[in-house]
């Protein structure tokens, strides 16, 4: 809770940016940074002199749901990708090798192509006591995270959780699992949602490949081909909202009629995702068209952000509060104090306003050599 | 009534053209921003018909909002331009209290609004420094909700101007956080027009030396005996 | 003696790690352990239950809509809300699309390269293939051409040295046993399944917006039906998922179970092998007549000890000397102490990690050694998944089970024993399949029934409102995931989550050791496992991925 009290400097060092990131943020006026393309001119190199670029898809704290989304692709379809597109040496969901041949697959990918393969996260990283909340053979997540990010030509954070921490990383994130950003020095793609669409994965890889370069990316290292635009101007609902009409209960007859979920707590509003455009499992849907507000599954901390509330609760009021109920408060409480210093006064002030009352007024004509005219105004004067 | 005394007055510019229009303009667009904002957090139920197409209101209040908020914006940046050209109760340095007897003013001030304790001293032309404070404050929360409210219309926009703002939405870790903030500092202009309106009105009535009559036409009155003390 | 480490185990989801120990050629002695933990019931305290099924989906992606079922049947169960009956057949028929998913992924793309060899493929026969492929079903992809096309395609890509995924599989090992047409016509349907378990999810998009991780509703279900606009499910959507129902049910009929019978048939050696527990347990699941009429389900509910199909023990979730999980071999702590088990309403979730820092070899097997609770029914370890739900419903009569077990026993020509066995999983999890895409056109046609008599609810009215809440309430959501039984246990006080427990099936089949010594179903079942090449753990992971492991799940 602590972490909002308004400080921001104070919050993002809560969240583990450094001072120097706070710089960043704070002077660059315009968010559409990018990133540093001279990152990726080892990718490209890559792809020319491979048949098929070498990928490594490393599983971390997650639900292996980006994995599942990935597979559901159905332009390009996965099977295309796998056996044609790239090659997946290792990936613990699909691949044919178990124990130690799996992680000999993971040593000679990484060996014989320095610098040269892609690195898939799934998942985020915990640091809790030396990360023994996720080991996989025996080595900790950050331990694998670090040498397998150290020669990756390219490195793309899948879903929430390597973006941005997802579940586990709510409050009171237990395992102090962080975003892999937060962890390695190089550029990272984040492909936030949880899980991403899967298209929009399929998408990134293959952007890197079609068009020999990486996707411009916005100030969160999000693909904008993907993320720059917020699920409400895309919504096929937005008419509804424009014209201020809404569901107001589960199943009541405007939702029957497709109306704008936003007082059901739809996030739309405030989350950046492909997901009324591309929509989900070739084009058929999204969370709204099926009558459930966005939960806002691609943005930061969304977990901490109530799914069925407008706005967050107010930290530090107590957990039913909202910015309202806050806010209102301080109303009602100025009002009366208002109120009481208005019967206060009338009392206690009296007199001074029945002298007042004796005080004829008596305008005088300004007298030369006094101070200056009191109808002229101070050109040059200073305040005091 | 009691037996009148004359006292010599004088007809004192505090509140120049522009401090005025600034006044009314930032006045009705905080009133619109504030009111349009709540609709948008908490939009009514007005069954007018059933069809999007018939009707359009919370786009027009959103319109508002936005062209308000714009118009807020440019109205306070002259407003910061006219602190360093207008008159000395226009000025900056009589809105950063930064000398010792500014302080002091606004602790009389405390004790004479709040403990209804006797005047002492001379009733300050301008406005007093305790008003100087919370002007200030004020101007924080404006530059705020600015920041804020451009920040997010930048996700909605491809025009320059709340691009300049944009990086306050991944600092605030996403939009969601910046609605909750730019939300809640919305009541704090409730809260400031409540405490603000009430006071005009009570030193004008206290004082009776137009304070009301002052931020519509300019004139204030000053006793001659207290002038330029 | 050798002990043998297994870690990761892939082709499964999550963080799974084996030890075994080896002597002449056999396990004696084995330890699972989940090596990935994010504290879902920790993060989940004092928060809104009506939220609680988004967090707890997150659990995991394979099986993606169980726990979101358990959850909000958790807090409707405490809140006492009763759903409409389309909101049911919705869940139903999410939940069967789910299985059929779940179940065909799991078959060949987690399981299937334990028994088909790959590279063997590169020489099969295309035409004798295609007269095989005939043979077995009517599916229309068994030409020569097609599988000579999908003989060159592999090829080429083994040819390019980049083997992928198959890299450093263990091709050409002894156990491999099918022909080379068999292992072709494997790879062919690994490829098809691919493409059609990507079709099937779209019911889940339809009804709840997206796949994976579909959208629920505590009170209902959020998709609305409405025959006069396009903007919800109207005839339009439900041809799609009448369509994709009837498509499911063709691929599963002609494709899935046919590879099933045939691949069954080369490793009948399997029917002895990796049974492991002598005990079963199904909480059931798919009401037909509402969740509150447990004899309704489609699946039933109860226990059996000691294979002994004669009897079926009662289950019940809301017993607290029935259900509980125990942590002496689990890195937590109970405050109570190592050797108490409790009961998931009173459950406690403690870290307390005793184990190595990583990097480490080998784990403290003596002492803690998972992420896992141990879970146990009136102190027995239980096996819980498709076998055990085939096994208590053959054993209660059940008539559409026994239909085709008996079915698949015949054409087998083996016993009901054989079931109890790494075959025997694996082929249980093939047949209730057949039923659920049998089971799911039943619902779907009921749905029909409903809305054309102008039923079009979807939401139980009025279950929304915390205001009226008892300030302290309690409940159970009980369902049968893909891998097994489930349950979530909630506790609310003051409209919020005073404790939240998930007892996964994962969890309980591939939990350590409880305070006695017992081992749970994983490790019990690798005990007396042949091992033919102590550096190549195939017969391992085979017995193993019967179960379809899930260590999200598992752990959470
Ligand atoms: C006194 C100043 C202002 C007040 C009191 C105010 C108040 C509000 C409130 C209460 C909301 C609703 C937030 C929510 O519940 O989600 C809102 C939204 C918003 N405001 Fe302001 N606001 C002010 C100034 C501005 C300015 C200067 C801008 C700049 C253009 C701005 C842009 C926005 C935007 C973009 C939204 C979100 C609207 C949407 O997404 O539909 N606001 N404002
Ligand atoms: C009936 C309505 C109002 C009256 C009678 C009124 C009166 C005044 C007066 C007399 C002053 C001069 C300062 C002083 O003597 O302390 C002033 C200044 C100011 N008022 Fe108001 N006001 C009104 C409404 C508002 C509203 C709604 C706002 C914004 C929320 C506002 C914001 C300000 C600000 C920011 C100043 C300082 C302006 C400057 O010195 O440039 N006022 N007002
Ligand atoms: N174990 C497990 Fe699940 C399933 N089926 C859930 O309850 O896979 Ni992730
Ligand atoms: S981002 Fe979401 S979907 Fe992806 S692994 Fe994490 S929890 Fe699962
Ligand atoms: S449903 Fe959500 S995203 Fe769509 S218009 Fe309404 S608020 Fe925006
Ligand atoms: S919940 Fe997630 S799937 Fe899209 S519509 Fe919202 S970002
Ligand atoms: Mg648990």
């Amino acid at each position: 809770m602590e972490n909002q009290v308004p400080s921001i400097w104070g919050a993002m060092k809560a969240k583990g940016y450094s001072r120097r990131e706070f710089m960043y943020f704070c002077g660059v006026a315009i968010a559409a940074a990018g990133l540093e393309r001279s990152g990726f001119g080892q990718v490209v190199n890559a792809f020319e002199t491979k048949p098929r670029p070498p990928v490594v898809w490393l599983h971390f704290q997650e639900c292996t749901c980006c994995s599942e989304s990935f597979i559901r692709s159905s332009h390009p379809i996965v099977a295309d990708v796998i056996f044609d597109t790239l090659s997946l040496d290792y990936t613990e969901t699909l691949q044919a090798a178990a124990g130690t041949q799996a992680e000999k697959s993971l040593k000679d990918t990484m060996e014989k192509n320095k610098g040269k393969y892609i690195l898939l996260v799934e998942g985020s990283v915990p640091l809790l006591e030396d990360g023994i909340c996720c080991t996989i053979g025996g080595r900790s997540a950050l331990e694998i995270l670090k040498e397998a990010a150290a020669d990756a030509a390219a490195i793309v954070a899948w879903g929430n959780c390597a973006s941005h921490g997802c579940i586990q990383a709510a409050k009171p994130n237990p395992t102090q699992a962080t975003p892999i950003s937060k962890l390695i020095k190089k550029p990272v793609i984040n492909v936030p949602g949880c899980p991403p669409i899967a298209e929009v994965m399929t998408g990134v890889v293959t952007h890197l490949l079609i068009f020999g370069k990486p996707p411009e990316l916005d100030s969160r290292g999000r693909p904008k081909e993907f993320y720059s635009r917020r699920v409400h101007d895309t919504c096929y609902r937005r008419p509804f909202y424009d014209a201020g009409l809404f569901v107001e209960n589960w199943d009541d007859d405007a939702a029957r009629k497709g109306y704008c979920l936003y007082k059901m707590g739809c996030k739309g509003p405030t989350t950046y995702n492909a997901c009324a455009v591309t929509k989900w499992n070739q084009g058929l849907g999204y969370p709204i068209q099926a009558g459930h507000g966005c939960i806002g599954c691609s943005e930061e901390a969304f977990w901490d952000q109530g799914l069925y509330e407008r706005l967050p609760k107010f930290p530090g009021f107590g957990i039913e509060s909202t910015a309202d109920t806050v806010g209102r408060t301080a109303t009602v409480v100025t009002a009366a104090g208002v109120g009481l210093h208005a019967i206060m006064s009338s009392i206690r002030k009296r007199k001074v306003i029945e002298e007042n009352m004796d005080e004829s007024v008596n305008i005088n004509p300004p007298k030369p050599g006094s101070a200056m005219p009191a109808d002229s105004v101070d050109e040059g004067g200073d305040a005091s | 009534m009691a037996t009148a005394t004359t006292l010599p007055y004088r007809r004192v510019y505090v509140w120049e053209l522009p401090v005025r229009v600034f006044h009314w303009v930032n006045a009705i667009s905080i009133v619109l921003l504030a009111v349009t904002g709540f609709l948008i957090g908490w939009p009514q139920t007005i069954w007018m018909s059933d069809e999007p197409y018939q009707q359009y209101w919370f786009g027009w209040v959103r319109f508002i909002h936005f062209a308000a908020g714009y118009i807020f914006f440019f109205n306070l940046l002259f407003r910061v331009y006219w602190s360093f050209v207008g008159n000395e109760y226009a000025r900056w340095s009589s809105y950063i209290p930064h000398r010792k007897e500014q302080f002091l003013n606004a602790w009389e001030t405390l004790k004479v609004d709040i403990l209804q304790t006797k005047e002492k001293g001379k009733i300050s032309v301008g406005h007093n420094y305790l008003a100087a404070l919370t002007y200030l404050g004020l101007f924080f929360v404006m530059l705020f909700q600015v920041v804020t409210g451009f920040g997010l219309y930048a996700g909605m926009s491809d025009a320059w101007l709340p691009w300049l703002f944009a990086w306050i939405v991944p600092l605030m870790g996403g939009d969601a956080w910046v609605r909750q903030w730019h939300h809640i500092a919305m009541w704090a202009f409730v809260v400031f027009t409540v405490i603000h309106v009430y006071l005009s009105f009570y030193h004008d009535v206290v004082e009776g030396r137009g304070t009301i009559s002052a931020i519509v036409g300019g004139w204030k009155f000053e006793r001659d005996d207290e002038f330029d003390k | 003696m050798t002990r043998v480490v297994v870690d990761p185990v892939t082709r499964i989801e999550g963080h799974l790690r084996i030890e075994a120990t080896i002597e002449g050629g056999k396990i004696t002695d084995a330890y699972s352990s989940g090596t990935m933990v994010r504290g879902f019931e920790k993060i989940l305290k004092d928060r809104d239950p009506r939220e609680a099924w988004a967090f707890v989906e997150r659990a995991c992606g394979v099986c993606t809509t169980v726990h979101a079922l358990a959850s909000v049947r958790s807090v409707e169960d405490a809140l006492k809300i009763t759903v409409p009956q389309n909101a049911e057949l919705v869940r139903n028929l999410m939940f069967c699309t789910q299985y059929m998913q779940d179940h065909v992924v799991h078959f060949y793309h987690l399981h299937a390269l334990d028994w088909v060899d790959v590279v063997s493929a590169l020489s099969a026969d295309p035409k004798a293939t295609s007269d095989l492929a005939k043979t077995l079903s009517n599916w229309p992809k068994t030409s020569p051409g097609y599988f000579s096309d999908l003989q060159k395609r592999l090829k080429a890509f083994v040819d390019s040295g980049q083997l992928g995924i198959f890299a450093n599989g263990y091709w050409g090992h002894p156990a491999y046993k099918l022909p080379k047409e068999v292992n072709l016509i494997g790879v062919a349907h690994y490829l098809e399944a691919l493409e059609w378990q990507k079709e099937i999810v779209k019911v889940h998009t339809i009804f709840g917006g997206k796949n994976p991780h579909p959208n629920y509703l505590v009170g209902g279900v959020p998709c609305s039906f409405n025959i006069n606009d396009v903007n919800a499910v109207n005839t339009e959507k439900l041809n799609f998922v009448s369509k994709l129902l009837k498509d499911a049910a063709d691929f599963i009929e002609q494709v899935y179970i046919p590879d099933l019978m045939a691949i069954a048939g080369f490793y009948k050696d399997w029917a002895a092998i990796g049974g492991g527990l002598k005990n079963y347990m199904a909480y059931g699941d798919l009401p037909t007549k509402g969740y509150g009429d447990v004899d309704s389900f489609k699946f039933q509910r109860g226990a059996i000890l000691d294979r002994d199909l004669t009897k079926v023990y009662d289950v019940n979730g809301r017993d607290e000397n029935e259900i509980k999980e125990y942590i002496s071999h689990s890195w937590y702590k109970y405050e109570g102490g190592d050797a108490v088990g409790l009961h998931p309403w009173k459950g406690e979730t403690e870290f307390n990690f005793t184990g190595p820092k990583p990097p480490y070899e080998q784990l403290n097997v003596e002492g803690k050694y998972s992420w896992l609770k141990t879970p146990r029914w009136k102190e027995h370890p239980m096996e819980v998944g498709p076998l055990a739900r085939a096994l208590v419903a053959y054993a209660k009569g059940n008539k559409e089970v026994k239909e085709v077990v008996d079915e698949a026993l015949k054409k087998l020509d083996v016993p009901i024993t054989a079931l109890f066995s790494t075959l025997g999983r694996t082929a249980a999890r093939g047949l209730e399949t057949r039923l659920i895409a049998r089971w799911a056109r039943g619902f779907f046609d009921e749905l029909i029934t409903n809305i054309r008599g102008g039923d079009v609810s979807t939401y139980a009215k009025g279950s929304w409102e915390p205001a009226n809440w008892p300030s302290q309430c309690e409940g159970v959501g009980l369902t049968e995931a893909p891998r097994g039984a489930l349950a979530h246990w909630i506790r609310i006080k003051d409209r919020k989550i005073d404790n939240y427990q998930l007892v996964v099936p994962s969890t309980w089949n591939a939990s350590p050791r409880d305070p006695q010594g017992n081992r749970s179903a994983y490790e019990e079942s690798l005990i007396g496992t042949p091992v033919a090449k102590n550096d190549e753990p195939l017969e391992i992971i085979r017995t193993i991925h019967s179960f379809d492991p899930c260590l999200a799940c598992a752990v959470h």
